[in-house]
């Protein structure tokens, strides 16, 4: 790295500059750059829906933390039921318009009896992990909203994941193990790091509560800034 | 007599504490936040090991009771590796004594000292550092971030004296970047963030490091 050919033992300053400023330009094209998002368009109210959206804090934390909220709608309702941390009640469309929460993406949408099932257990224990996780609550490193996110996809076993700049998905108190929240993988976190690996989930590094790995399936750099990955929408 | 000078005590006392209480209530102060990748490539030798990259987070913040200067206090955590070296680097500090001088909008000039420790398996000491640091920063948007610090090293005496310029430390690093971001003043708070790319400098072990910086920063405070 940063040698002139033909002499090995000279430094080419321009070369790492180069290299560098590369490097630098690649990133920031791709920064915030999902590929194959997917659509905020609200799905048909012909059968039941869950949905799992994320938005962005306000400034100047928009690139570096967002904030899951579950929207659901019981099959031929037009309103949405919403279980979240700080938040609640119904609203007509949480998929572009969600309070202070800019930006949202739409991490995963279930239909059907799968959805029925999904409903039925957001409405038995929402309420209640919310209400334990608002009493502890702890912006850093958790618990927090995206604790209770994490926590509500293993309870309700549904498969999904919560992207890296949703900080605190992964606190689990001082120590703690178990299957991951796609339900493909295993982690075991403490405050200071923790390690998630799965089939699906890829290997995630998790150092004071950031996450950083590579994602299997679909392909994507995870990092803690911006959406939380390069490369293909989790999904 | 006694009695007279208790009366003053009591009453300075009351007065010292109605004074420092309402200040208490309306106290300044500000923070700020990195995510860095940095390299660094020995300059002036082949040796092992010649490359150094890190990644980490930096996060400092600052109180006091005047907008000025204020208490300062931070962590910077990162690891990474000496590359083809493959040995696993860290490199951690606390800075829990510091001051800050803070002007413009977000502006400042933070000084810290504390203790740290850093090193790579196989290929650089383990020592345990008592890193001291400068930390400028200017502008909204556009921001200039610099930093300068020195560290005395403990528990590798391979690592002693390692910095040139610096002989009464044993070692040298720094960083010069601008940030290309956005500043805002939401609800009358200034704050800002954005991505920045920069230069380093390290002296260590007796060599000159030269490397690039890449990053996001975010700064905010209580309104001045």
């Amino acid at each position: 790295m940063g040698k002139t050919a033909g002499n090995p033992g000279r430094f080419c300053l321009s070369c790492v500059s180069v290299r560098m400023v590369r490097f630098a330009i690649v990133l920031a094209l791709l920064g915030g750059c999902i590929i194959a998002r997917q659509s905020l368009e609200m799905p048909t109210n012909d059968e039941t829906t869950v949905a799992l959206l994320t938005g962005t804090l306000g400034h100047p934390m928009d690139d570096i933390a967002r904030h899951p909220w579950f929207a659901v709608r019981k099959k031929g309702e037009t309103d949405w039921r919403i279980y979240e941390v700080g938040g609640g009640g119904t609203e007509h469309d949480p998929f572009r318009d969600h309070g202070s929460y800019g930006h949202p993406i739409l991490h995963k949408v279930w239909r059907g009896a799968e959805a029925e099932r999904a409903a039925e257990c957001l409405a038995k224990y929402g309420d209640d992990v919310r209400d334990q996780i608002e009493r502890d609550y702890v912006l850093y490193p958790g618990p927090n909203s995206n604790t209770y996110g994490d926590a509500m996809l293993r309870k309700c076993h549904l498969h999904a994941s919560l992207p890296a700049t949703s900080i605190g998905k992964d606190w689990r108190g001082l120590i703690g193990a178990g299957v991951t929240s796609e339900g493909t993988g295993l982690q075991l976190e403490t405050p200071v790091v923790g390690l998630k690996v799965g089939l699906k989930e890829g290997v995630e590094v998790h150092i004071i509560g950031l996450s950083f790995g590579i994602d299997l399936w679909p392909p994507a750099i995870i990092l803690p800034l911006g959406p939380g990955r390069i490369g293909f929408a989790d999904r | 007599m006694r009695r007279a000078l208790l009366l003053v005590m009591v009453a300075g006392c009351a007065r010292w504490g109605r004074k420092y209480g309402d200040d208490a209530r309306e106290f300044q102060g500000g923070a700020f936040m990195h995510y860095e990748l940095t390299s660094a490539t020995k300059v002036d030798a082949y040796d092992s090991p010649r490359d150094l990259v890190l990644a980490g987070a930096k996060l400092h913040g600052f109180v006091g009771l005047s907008s000025t200067v204020a208490y300062h206090a931070g962590i910077d955590l990162a690891m990474g590796s000496t590359l083809r070296g493959a040995g696993l680097a860290y490199d951690v500090a606390g800075y829990p004594v510091g001051a800050a001088v803070r002007f413009g909008r977000t502006s400042f000039l933070a000084l810290g000292a504390g203790i740290g420790a850093m090193g790579a398996m196989g290929t650089l000491d383990d020592a345990l550092t008592i890193p001291v640091e400068a930390t400028l920063e200017v502008g909204g948007s556009w921001r200039l971030l610099a930093r300068v610090r020195t560290s005395w090293v403990e528990a590798a005496p391979g690592r002693h004296d390692g910095a040139p310029s610096v002989p009464f430390a044993d070692e040298l690093d720094g960083m010069l970047a601008l940030r290309f971001g956005h500043h805002y003043e939401d609800y009358g708070y200034p704050s800002g963030n954005g991505y920045f790319v920069g230069v380093t400098y390290r002296e260590l072990l007796g060599d000159h490091w030269v490397g690039g910086a890449i990053g996001y920063s975010i700064d905010l405070g209580t309104p001045r």
